[in-house]
């Protein structure tokens, strides 16, 4: 008798964590020990440095006093370059991600070795989410490297130590980087669980990828286009039609990630969404918010980022759940 | 006709032995010693210089000793020539040589007439002696006058009162007159000439003459109300004259704008009202009647003050005006400019005042919430389909 059919509906004894650990244990291992892995930090370093480097360089000819001078190193996009490093975080923590998690368990399932594992006392549940977080880990590790890396030559180079509220601010940055890889991971493991095939789910979670980096702002913005009356007369529909078109790029990942980043390490970000001029009127340019106010502005973004992402993971986790896993 | 020829003759014969050397009768020859003013005014104490001249009619030249006698004691004569005292002089034929007679009085002459005599004598020829009459009168002390169009003149603790002052010489030599001016406590005075902006001490003025000056006075900004006298004095040689000027200062109230610790800046939250401490302090001198307060937010922003309007604010009073700032629902989180301002019958204070709108965290409680939600979905999830 297949046990999906007659245990499904049966209340399980004990945690559905036991066995938690040694799979992250071994995914983490598994991961950091990789050509795959190696690959991967070569590709994120190289993509992080570069506009770093040359941002560094614009920074130390900067005369002018900036109190976030620090956090200029990620958002200024040097000349040479023409990108800032978080726009190339933008592109990499995804690929990081999808390369991480495409082939989680399908790999598994074409090398025979899953009802190997799940023979063992470990759930599918603890299996699935040890996966993630091993996956989650790896990449928080490539990201705080890669962090720690852009935090110690802005030391170096610039000669000024950064100050409490400019760290405060870049470990939100990373915490909201690692949020962003989580979703995409979560994306390319729900891929990896519904195709036995990995270049199945690769293309699957590539190519959603690209359709929101590419093609969603495009459809978006026709949509909203579609929503438009013929002729707009009032304020009202033309702030609606805007808050629309917004909402709907919001949908992206990508869009909630660079918004967050932008109110996080831009304190001047006074708000992300459209704004009428009449409501800037009597407001000092260029004044900075504080912290909390800023972590108030960018947390329907955070939220959106960690609750997409714990949904995904839920939906990948149902599948996972019914499937039959003998090969 | 032979009586009025005999009488020509006559004329002819007297002239011509009266001189002894006349040739013709109009062109005498001879020496002269001359001066246009024989009888002069000395003034004790002072030196007076006569000018003369030693003329030679048809003569041939020859050196001319000259003296003087007859001068007073203590009284010092030098005849000069050419600024060098000299003592014998040398006119061509024809000619005159300039000589000036230096009369050193002393301050204690008598007064009265002295006779000076100055002789001119050479080998061949003498010239008659020129007898000078020197008077040694009392001197005339110089005199000036001081007055003005308008010596009282009206204005607030801020303006600068402007006298125009005439200033008189009557004596008969041209003085210079030192001005000065005795003015109360920390008031500036400061005299210009009558049309320049050049700051002056002193002025000359020509005997007889006037001279038009101005006098600023400018009285400390905490002046109370009242009257002020300036007395501006004119000095020159002794002479002396005084001009009393009066200041009319009326009060004038000053407001200012504040808060009780000088902070300018505040914090609100959007949509919700929140309150400041104003403080209006009066600085000046006079009170003053109803403050009116008024406030510049951005739009749809609210703003209410608490008394809206003051009845009186006395000198060195200071009262407190709270104030209510209500952030529009809509504002967007970061520093905003209000101005706060109290006008009081032509006296106004401002003040800009940074508020720093915060955003409610009802909104990270909501997100709380959803993250919440998508963990109780997992959880179910889990309950749903976890198995063995």
């Amino acid at each position: 008798m297949p046990p999906s059919a007659a245990h499904g509906a049966l209340r399980r004894a004990g945690s559905p964590f036991t066995g938690l650990g040694p799979v992250f244990m071994k995914e983490l291992s598994d991961h950091l020990s990789s050509v795959r892995m190696s690959v991967l930090t070569l590709f994120v370093i190289a993509f992080g440095a570069l506009p770093v480097a040359f941002a560094l360089q614009d920074l130390r000819n900067v005369v002018i006093s900036d109190p976030y001078l620090f956090l200029r190193i990620f958002t200024v996009a040097p000349e040479r370059v023409g990108l800032s490093f978080i726009v190339a975080l933008n592109f990499v923590i995804p690929l990081m991600a999808i390369g991480l998690g495409f082939d989680s368990v399908n790999s598994e399932f074409n090398r025979r070795t899953l009802s190997r594992v799940l023979s063992q006392p470990i759930y599918r549940d603890a299996l699935l989410l040890g996966k993630f977080l091993g996956g989650l880990a790896t990449l928080a590790v490539a990201l705080v490297a890669l962090w720690l890396i852009v935090l110690g030559s802005g030391l170096l180079l610039l000669g000024l130590p950064p100050r409490g509220v400019e760290v405060a601010r870049g470990v939100g940055f990373l915490i909201v980087a690692i949020a962003y890889g989580g979703v995409w991971l979560a994306v390319s493991m729900f891929f990896s669980v519904i195709f036995r095939s990995t270049a199945t789910s690769a293309l699957c979670a590539l190519g959603l990828w690209l359709f929101f980096l590419i093609l969603w702002p495009m459809i978006a913005s026709a949509i909203t286009l579609g929503f438009a009356p013929t002729q707009i007369t009032s304020i009202d529909q033309y702030t609606s039609l805007q808050e629309l078109g917004l909402a709907l790029q919001r949908l992206s990942p990508g869009t909630l990630f660079s918004e967050a980043v932008v109110g996080l390490l831009n304190p001047e970000t006074r708000t992300l969404s459209f704004v009428l001029p009449i409501q800037m009127r009597g407001a000092i340019p260029e004044a900075p918010l504080p912290l909390d106010q800023s972590l108030l502005l960018i947390w329907p973004q955070v939220t959106g980022l960690i609750a997409s992402m714990i949904v995904v993971f839920a939906a990948a986790y149902v599948v996972f759940q019914r499937e039959e896993v003998r090969a | 006709m032979r009586c009025l020829i005999a009488l020509f003759a006559l004329i002819l014969a007297i002239t011509s032995t009266a001189t002894g050397y006349a040739q013709a009768a109009d062109t005498p020859k001879g020496l002269f010693l001359m001066t246009d003013y024989p009888s002069q005014t000395v003034r004790a104490g002072e030196v007076t210089t006569i000018r003369m001249k030693l003329n030679n009619a048809g003569l041939p030249p020859e050196p001319v000793a000259l003296s003087v006698s007859g001068a007073p004691a203590g009284w010092k004569i030098d005849l000069l020539g050419a600024g060098q005292t000299v003592a014998s002089a040398m006119p061509g034929v024809n000619q005159d040589v300039a000589l000036q007679l230096r009369v050193d009085v002393p301050k204690d002459a008598q007064p009265g007439s002295h006779k000076i005599t100055v002789s001119a004598k050479g080998i061949l020829m003498q010239a008659p002696d020129l007898v000078l009459t020197l008077t040694v009168a009392n001197e005339a002390p110089a005199k000036l006058s001081i007055k003005s169009r308008l010596p009282s003149l009206r204005g607030t603790p801020r303006s600068t009162f402007e006298y125009t002052v005439t200033v008189g010489n009557d004596s008969g030599k041209d003085l210079t007159v030192a001005l000065s001016a005795q003015a109360p406590a920390n008031f500036q005075t400061t005299f210009t000439d009558g049309f320049g902006s050049n700051e002056i001490s002193s002025i000359p003025v020509e005997a007889g003459q006037t001279k038009d000056i101005k006098v600023k006075v400018t009285p400390p900004r905490d002046v109370k109300a009242g009257d002020y006298p300036v007395v501006v004095r004119v000095a020159a040689e002794g002479a002396t004259a005084e001009q009393r000027l009066v200041l009319q200062v009326s009060g004038q109230g000053r407001l200012a704008l504040s808060t009780k610790d000088g902070r300018l800046s505040g914090e609100a939250e959007v949509g919700k009202p929140s309150t400041f401490t104003l403080v209006l302090s009066n600085d000046g001198t006079a009170p003053i009647e109803e403050v009116e307060m008024s406030g510049t937010v951005p739009t749809s922003w609210k703003v209410e003050f608490n008394p809206k309007t003051i009845p009186s604010i006395a000198p060195n009073e200071k009262k407190e005006v709270q104030v209510t700032v209500t952030p529009a629902d809509k504002a967007i989180a970061g520093d905003y400019v209000a101005s706060f301002r109290a006008n009081g019958r032509g006296e106004t204070a401002s003040a800009d005042f940074r508020i720093t709108v915060t955003t409610s965290t009802l909104w990270g409680a909501v997100g709380i919430g959803i993250i919440a939600v998508a963990l109780l979905v997992l959880l179910g999830a889990v309950a749903r389909f976890g198995r063995r």
